[in-house]
């Protein structure tokens, strides 16, 4: 569960500081798929950073599970980011040189206890995002889309309650980035909490909720009466280019 | 361990990224393979010191008739160096065990029976023995009454034995010695070659009387062999003998003096040359060129961290502490400086067999460089690694993954 209270975020001091964030309220619950929309320039990327216990606010509380993250020190927010988020970024960020399962058992090399079955595990998130014949391949051997949905094995590796993506399929074609939405909605179907941050009015609408912020505050937060079925649109897609 | 998981972490890099790696090796193993070479040689010229000093006598002075500055046999025809040059200093310096004056003669022709051959013959007091601490293994050495009565007796060396007399034993056989007829007394320990090549087993001793008189016609010596009671006096002793001398033959320097004096101090300075200079000078080479192999190693890590800032924050944002992003590039330096020391440790001991074989210098490969190498490349992957490290540690997760 997330709780964010008042969040302020100012960069500088004195004449030059610049509030990024100016107090934003909003609390997720567990198993929630939220987007949160905002053009560039309206701290979406600061409070995405502050979510994803990567930055703290100036001002403020939030609140993770119960658990003030504002009053951790620097290994303490590691130690979180590591068991509770998985985070997705836009750019994938895979290490290069290195097989797709190395980079998925990333994150457990940061573990307090590393798994025995840490293999079998990093074998069966990629198989769940369906890369199990792509194993042993290089980023530099995978697409794009591939390439994300390494990134997403990696991110649920410690078994994380939130899913953190960064505008996930911007770098993406239409087809690659709703197989990935696709990924989200399954996973939210089995409980896992979503947390997708995007400019993107097509990919917000994939969510339950979104959340709009407009010069760094909450302008809007709604429920998606209908959202979007990424697994329809993408049989849908399929079938269009059939018949063309 | 996470330890060791986050040092596998550094390891693995550094085999992803080969071409790097060696360059940041290279320093390394320059280094210590120029080291391990040095070093070896030094080793070996030293040993070849020790042994030309023990061959010398560590405890003993040489007078040699007639100048010059080389470690050499006397020049023919010169008469200077007496006997009573030998009492005096007999008498008059103190600190002295023994003094053996001798003459010395090479190439002479040795016949017994049809076999002839050339050796070197020396004329010496019984004492000589002593001197050289070479005594006869067989029969007897010279002796007091030998010189008394200038008895035509000679001690020889296992060459001389082998190329007369083959597997008989020569005692109380003839041997001629230019013309003359001696028995022979005995046979001197094998002594080998000397550190310059001659056969010190091609040689025969004589009584110095019988010398003297009947075989070199001549009342002037060659040599005179002084030992010393206390190696620490060699060089004061050396200098008041010089001084004796200068006095007796009306020498006053600046003008040349017509004897050398060499003590076992002089001869070790002779044989390392400047090849004990050299060694140092070299091995400062070596170390300067591990530092700068360290350096340009920190270099390529810094480099290298510039260019891994969204590896770092990526590492950051999937739970590493800032120690574990610290260990892990002191890992990759220790680690480089350590593979880069085994090859270096490696090569320079293969160019130390190869010297050994293709060159005289016989370098002597010991475990020292080794044990130094792993101190050295451990502190120069410590001291330019820490740098690097530390600055990848540094860097907020959030700059890193922009």
């Amino acid at each position: 569960m997330i709780e964010m209270e008042g969040i302020e975020k100012t960069y500088g001091n004195g004449s030059l500081a610049t509030r990024v964030l100016k107090g934003i309220t909003f609390r997720i619950e567990a198993g929630e798929y939220v987007a949160i929309m905002g053009t560039s320039g309206t701290g979406k990327s600061t409070l995405m950073n502050i979510l994803g216990c990567l930055d703290k606010p100036t001002g403020g509380h939030y609140r993770l599970d119960g658990t003030d993250m504002v009053s951790l020190d620097d290994d303490a927010l590691a130690h979180l980011r590591n068991h509770k988020i998985g985070f997705v970024f836009q750019q994938f960020h895979l290490l290069d040189r290195t097989t797709a399962l190395k980079n998925v058992l990333l994150p457990l090399i940061y573990t307090d206890h590393y798994p025995a079955d840490a293999e079998e595990r990093a074998q069966s998130a990629l198989a769940a995002v369906g890369l199990s014949d792509r194993i042993h391949y290089k980023p530099s051997e995978l697409s794009g889309g591939q390439q994300q949905r390494v990134a997403i094995a990696r991110a649920l590796i410690t078994n994380p309650e939130i899913l953190l993506a960064d505008e996930p399929t911007g770098n993406l074609d239409r087809r690659s980035g709703l197989e990935i939405l696709a990924i989200f909605k399954r996973l939210h179907r089995d409980g896992r909490t979503i947390l997708v941050v995007t400019h993107d009015q097509a990919v917000a609408e994939h969510a339950d909720r979104v959340i709009v912020l407009k010069e760094g505050t909450v302008a809007e937060d709604r429920n998606v009466a209908q959202p979007r079925d990424a697994e329809e649109e993408t049989q849908a897609l399929a079938d269009e280019e059939k018949t063309r | 361990m996470r330890v060791l998981r986050i040092a596998a972490e550094g390891a693995r890099s550094l085999g992803a990224n080969k071409l790097r790696t060696f360059f940041m090796m290279a320093g390394t193993i320059v280094g210590i393979a120029a080291l391990t070479v040095i070093m070896a040689i030094g080793e070996g010229t030293e040993k070849r010191v020790m042994k030309r000093v023990t061959s010398f006598g560590t405890h003993a002075i040489m007078v040699t008739a007639g100048g010059g500055k080389g470690f050499s046999p006397p020049q023919e025809g010169i008469t200077t160096l007496r006997l009573d040059d030998a009492e005096a200093i007999r008498t008059q310096v103190s600190g002295i065990g023994i003094v053996s004056p001798f003459a010395i003669r090479r190439g002479m022709s040795l016949k017994a029976g049809a076999q002839q051959i050339q050796a070197t013959v020396m004329a010496v007091e019984p004492d000589w023995h002593d001197a050289w601490e070479w005594y006869a293994t067989e029969g007897d050495p010279i002796a007091s009454e030998d010189m008394a009565t200038m008895a035509r007796v000679v001690v020889i060396g296992t060459t001389v034995v082998r190329e007369l007399f083959g597997q008989q034993s020569p005692r109380g056989e003839t041997l001629q010695i230019a013309n003359i007829r001696f028995r022979v007394k005995g046979v001197l320990e094998s002594r080998g070659t000397s550190p310059m090549g001659d056969d010190f087993d091609r040689r025969v001793i004589i009584p110095l009387t019988t010398g003297l008189r009947r075989v070199f016609n001549q009342d002037h010596i060659t040599n005179i062999r002084v030992k010393v009671r206390n190696t620490r006096q060699l060089v004061p002793i050396a200098d008041q003998i010089r001084q004796l001398l200068h006095e007796r033959h009306h020498i006053t320097p600046p003008q040349e003096d017509d004897f050398a004096i060499f003590s076992a101090a002089e001869v070790a300075k002779m044989a390392r040359g400047i090849s004990g200079t050299l060694t140092l000078l070299l091995s400062a080479l070596a170390g300067l060129s591990l530092i700068v192999g360290g350096v340009v190693l920190m270099n390529i890590l810094l480099i290298s961290v510039g260019e891994r800032t969204k590896e770092i924050g990526l590492r950051r944002a999937l739970g590493a502490t800032r120690r574990d992003v610290f260990l892990q590039f002191l890992t990759e330096s220790l680690t480089v400086t350590f593979v880069g020391m085994l090859a270096g440790a490696g090569l320079g001991w293969a160019a130390g067999i190869a010297l050994a074989r293709l060159t005289p210098l016989s370098p002597v490969l010991s475990w020292q460089p080794l044990a130094l190498a792993v101190a050295f490349a451990l502190l120069v992957g410590t001291l330019f690694g820490v740098q690097p490290a530390r600055r990848a540690a540094r860097l907020h997760p959030v700059e890193a993954l922009r």
